[in-house]
């Protein structure tokens, strides 16, 4: 028993002065550090004082030392407001839809690349794919405004043309359209560029494995769900907890540039659309904050759940 | 070691360099302002003191603008004749603050900054209020009877109408008028028109009879569009409703008596909602109202491919598409037609677009101003004979030379030969005209315009002439009835601003005239629930003052 501590203290000592000359043994790689730790300091910490804003009225005159503090009015606003069931509804049901269909794709891309052996084919569908990504979202939302129109829109001439519909669709202002224009869209320009990660993972699996499975005679199906699949699972949990954690981000340039029309704004409206039409638009900024605060506090506590269902199977972010 | 320890060295002394620099700039930048601000206090005073005028041209002077526009780039001053002249002859120089293209946010760091330009051009309403609430504008009272363009032009009421809450001016107006102006209304196709036997266009009934004959015989051709944001469905409640205007509908109130009322149980309203939805239902109006933008818009005009369009200001597509058209086929083009309306209705009570006194948009002078006076006294001269003429024409002597008996400009032979020349100065110096002086330039340009045969006369002045300007609406009583955004009042502008674009979303999409019924009723519903009725309360409280400060 007296033993006991004492071998323990000594331990921790041993530990504790080995950290501390580990530490100056690399001092010169620890200084690179520090710019980096400065930035996250500057950038991202320092500023956060500003969701004291979100518990004020904010007056850009008096700025924050003089604003005049009211708790928790803006909290209880938003839960107030009238659209707040509709605009959370909006954002978690689109986030779904991302995570269940966005999500899966680009993974599918990379399993299908992967098993192509000509390789200027695989290229070309590789830049073809990936292309999509630079472009900004007011090209693309350009694109699919003028395919989708009903007067001149391309998609609803072709239909038409091949006696498919006999009038045109108003494809952009049929709130039950709106789902999927935006799912489409969302794959078409990121299913490209996500695939590059899963690609390079896919590229790091020992050959040995695929060798020893095909001696043990499985297919090229059963080699993919056997051995690649499995080689790449940390890192589709690694992203699968990240996407859970921006479960409250469901977009948006794309949704305010497709879903800007009054008629669609029961299916259109998110947080994010709506912090900037409401708060920004019309600078109630308190407000702005208040909300933002509240999904930021909601994105945490997905992350740290996600995080710890993933910690279960070994594979967690930390 | 020796390289390491350097090496640290290096790297604290470049952390300490870059946070001792910002550390500086924040606070010479806060002391600016202060020193700034004490220095406007005691200019304040010592120029109600002493009496002296600043004439233009006696010394240098440096002005600073902001255009609060996402859109707005200052072009260079002195690159263009005009200003050059007003450079070289006036001593003016004026240098801008881009906006970046996000004016707002532009606006609200120079705010927190402190560091606000001499004058800033924007909208009026919340942001003219919040700098004025925020202490940052200055009164431009003292300053108009020394100079007295801006009295003489724009008149004693307009100012009145133009006070904030505390019965001071703080706005220099933009475009102000007193006589009728705009472009709102319907401009039919000339071709399709004549070849389907130019059929009566006065009720309703006409239109609806017209637009279907167009469907039958024109399957490519959108019978009826309405531009961007649905316009010609604001338009076209004008011809249900007598002696009111589409104003009704960006106020979402409407006049009744003395007091503003929903909006949503406005029977005018709702009939005209009806119409509509039945030209969408049976595809007589572009299947893109809600939705289309200002591009797919210009495509349609330009190419013909419209019969009837309707809209706040549909002469600007119209104007270019009736010359491209003409290019085409002599006989064809566009024209408009006098404002459609209900049958039982009297045709000349009918409003298809508003405007104000007030014109566009206000110019404010700030605190930061290092002499405010001479701001003002630059703003004054510009919106005054010399300088609209200057700017407007160009310098003296070329396309004007002297003023007549009227105060008018009397134009030279080169005025009428010139066209093109002239017309370049007018587009140079677009975005100079801060505070344009319609009273002035119309009446000016008028005279002009009746020598001209009517073959040669401007499409769009044509019309203006003999139908638009009689046919919009005097909204001045309507204005600044909105309450500011974070007052309580304002936020429940704010949601009944989203109940109305959506029901009238709806509406136009509704199946059946029941329908509309319904969602109309479901609106008001909802729009009481979030406190529509107090609304309605300040703004008719703030119309009523309008109401009697006009009559003054």
């Amino acid at each position: 028993m007296k033993a006991e501590p004492q071998a323990l203290s000594g331990g921790v000592k041993k530990r504790k002065k080995g950290k501390f000359v580990q530490y100056f043994k690399q001092f010169d790689l620890q200084l690179m550090v520090i710019p980096g730790l400065l930035f996250i300091l500057v950038f991202n910490y320092i500023p956060m004082y500003g969701v004291l804003m979100s518990f004020q009225d904010y007056n850009i005159f008096e700025g924050m030392m003089k604003s005049e503090w009211v708790g928790l009015k803006h909290f209880s606003m938003f839960f107030n407001d009238p659209r707040f069931v509709e605009i959370m509804r909006n954002t978690i049901v689109l986030s779904l839809f991302k995570i269940l269909i966005c999500f899966p794709a680009p993974i599918l891309l990379a399993l299908m690349l992967n098993e192509i052996k000509n390789m200027a084919f695989k290229r070309t569908v590789q830049t073809v794919t990936y292309l999509p990504h630079f472009l900004s979202w007011v090209i693309v939302a350009g694109f699919a405004m003028s395919m989708l129109s009903t007067d001149n829109g391309s998609l609803n001439m072709a239909l038409e043309k091949l006696n498919i519909i006999d009038e045109p669709i108003n494809f952009l202002s049929k709130p039950e359209y709106f789902w999927t224009i935006i799912v489409t869209t969302n794959l078409w320009k990121t299913i490209g560029f996500n695939s590059i990660v899963f690609m390079a993972a896919i590229a790091g699996v020992s050959p040995q494995l695929y060798e020893a499975a095909s001696l043990d005679g499985a297919s090229r199906f059963k080699q993919m769900f056997l051995v690649t699949i499995p080689s790449i699972m940390p890192i589709i949990v690694i992203f699968m907890i990240l996407e859970i954690g921006n479960l409250l981000n469901a977009g948006f340039e794309d949704l305010l540039l497709l879903g800007d029309a009054a008629i669609l704004r029961s299916v259109s409206d998110v947080i994010d659309t709506y912090v900037y039409r409401v708060g920004i638009g019309s600078a109630r900024y308190s407000y702005a904050t208040a909300i933002g605060l509240f999904k930021a506090v909601i994105s945490l506590g997905l992350l740290t759940l996600a995080n710890y269902l993933a910690r279960r199977s070994g594979n967690s972010l930390w | 070691m020796k390289k390491k320890l350097l090496l640290l060295f290096v790297l604290m002394l470049t952390v300490a360099g870059v946070l001792a620099a910002c550390g500086d700039n924040e606070s010479t930048g806060s002391d600016d302002t202060k020193d700034k601000n004490e220095e406007n206090n005691g200019d304040d005073g010592s120029a109600e003191e002493d009496g002296d005028v600043f004439v233009l041209g006696e010394e240098p002077l440096d002005i600073t603008m902001f255009g609060n526009y996402d859109w707005y780039t200052m072009p260079q001053w002195g690159a263009d004749v005009a200003t050059e002249w007003i450079k070289e002859n006036k001593k003016v120089n004026i240098s801008s603050i881009d906006s970046g293209g996000n004016a707002e946010q532009k606006l609200t760091t120079m705010i927190v900054s402190g560091e606000l330009p001499d004058f800033i051009w924007t909208d009026r309403g919340a942001t003219v209020e919040r700098l004025r609430e925020g202490g940052q504008l200055v009164a431009l009272d003292p300053y108009l009877d020394k100079y007295t363009n801006l009295r003489d032009w724009f008149g004693e009421q307009g100012i009145n109408m133009l006070r904030s809450e505390d019965g001071k001016l703080y706005q220099f107006p933009n475009w102000y008028n007193s006589q009728p102006f705009g472009n709102a209304g319907y401009v039919v196709n000339k071709g399709i028109y004549e070849e389907l036997g130019s059929p009566s266009l006065e009720t309703t009934e006409d239109l609806y009879e017209y637009l279907k004959l167009v469907k039958e015989n024109y399957p490519d051709v959108v019978p009826f569009e309405t531009d961007i944001d649905g316009q010609g469905i604001n338009v076209l409640y004008s011809a249900f409703a007598e002696g009111e205007s589409p104003a009704n509908i960006n106020n979402v109130a409407v006049p009744n008596g003395d007091k503003l009322s929903s909006i949503f149980t406005d029977e005018a309203y709702v009939e005209s909602l009806k119409y509509v939805s039945k030209l969408f239902r049976e595809r007589l109006m572009t299947q893109d109202a809600l939705t289309q933008d200002a591009d797919m818009v210009r495509e349609k005009v330009s190419s013909g491919q419209i019969a009837v369009y309707a809209g706040a200001s549909p002469t600007d597509y119209a104007r270019s598409g009736h010359y491209h058209l003409q290019e085409q086929d002599p006989d064809g083009g566009y024209f408009m037609i006098w404002p459609i309306h209900e049958e039982g209705l009297d045709k000349n009570e009918i409003y298809p677009g508003s405007y104000n006194m007030m014109g566009w948009n206000v110019s404010v002078i700030t605190k930061s101003a290092e002499d405010p006076e001479k701001v003002f006294a630059f703003l004054d001269w510009l919106t005054g004979p010399e300088g609209q003429s200057s700017l407007i024409f160009g310098p003296e002597g070329e396309y004007w030379d002297g003023f007549n008996d009227q105060g008018l400009p009397q134009f030279t032979e080169k005025y009428y030969e010139d066209a093109e020349g002239l017309a370049k100065v007018e587009e140079d110096t677009v975005n100079f005209q801060w505070n344009g002086n319609s009273n002035f330039l119309d009446t000016a340009k008028a005279e002009f315009e009746l020598t001209l045969p009517e073959d040669k006369q401007n499409w769009t002045t044509q019309w203006q002439h003999t139908i638009t300007w009689e046919t919009q609406y005097d909204a001045t009583q309507y204005l600044n009835i909105s309450p500011l955004p974070e007052s309580e009042e304002g936020i429940i502008q704010q949601r009944i601003g989203e109940i109305f674009e959506e029901a009238r979303a709806q509406a136009v999409y509704a199946q059946s005239d029941e329908e509309v019924e319904k969602i109309m009723q479901n609106a008001e519903k909802s729009a009481q629930d979030v406190g529509y009725e107090k609304l309605l309360e300040f703004q008719t409280a703030k119309w009523q003052e309008n109401l009697s400060t006009l009559e003054e």
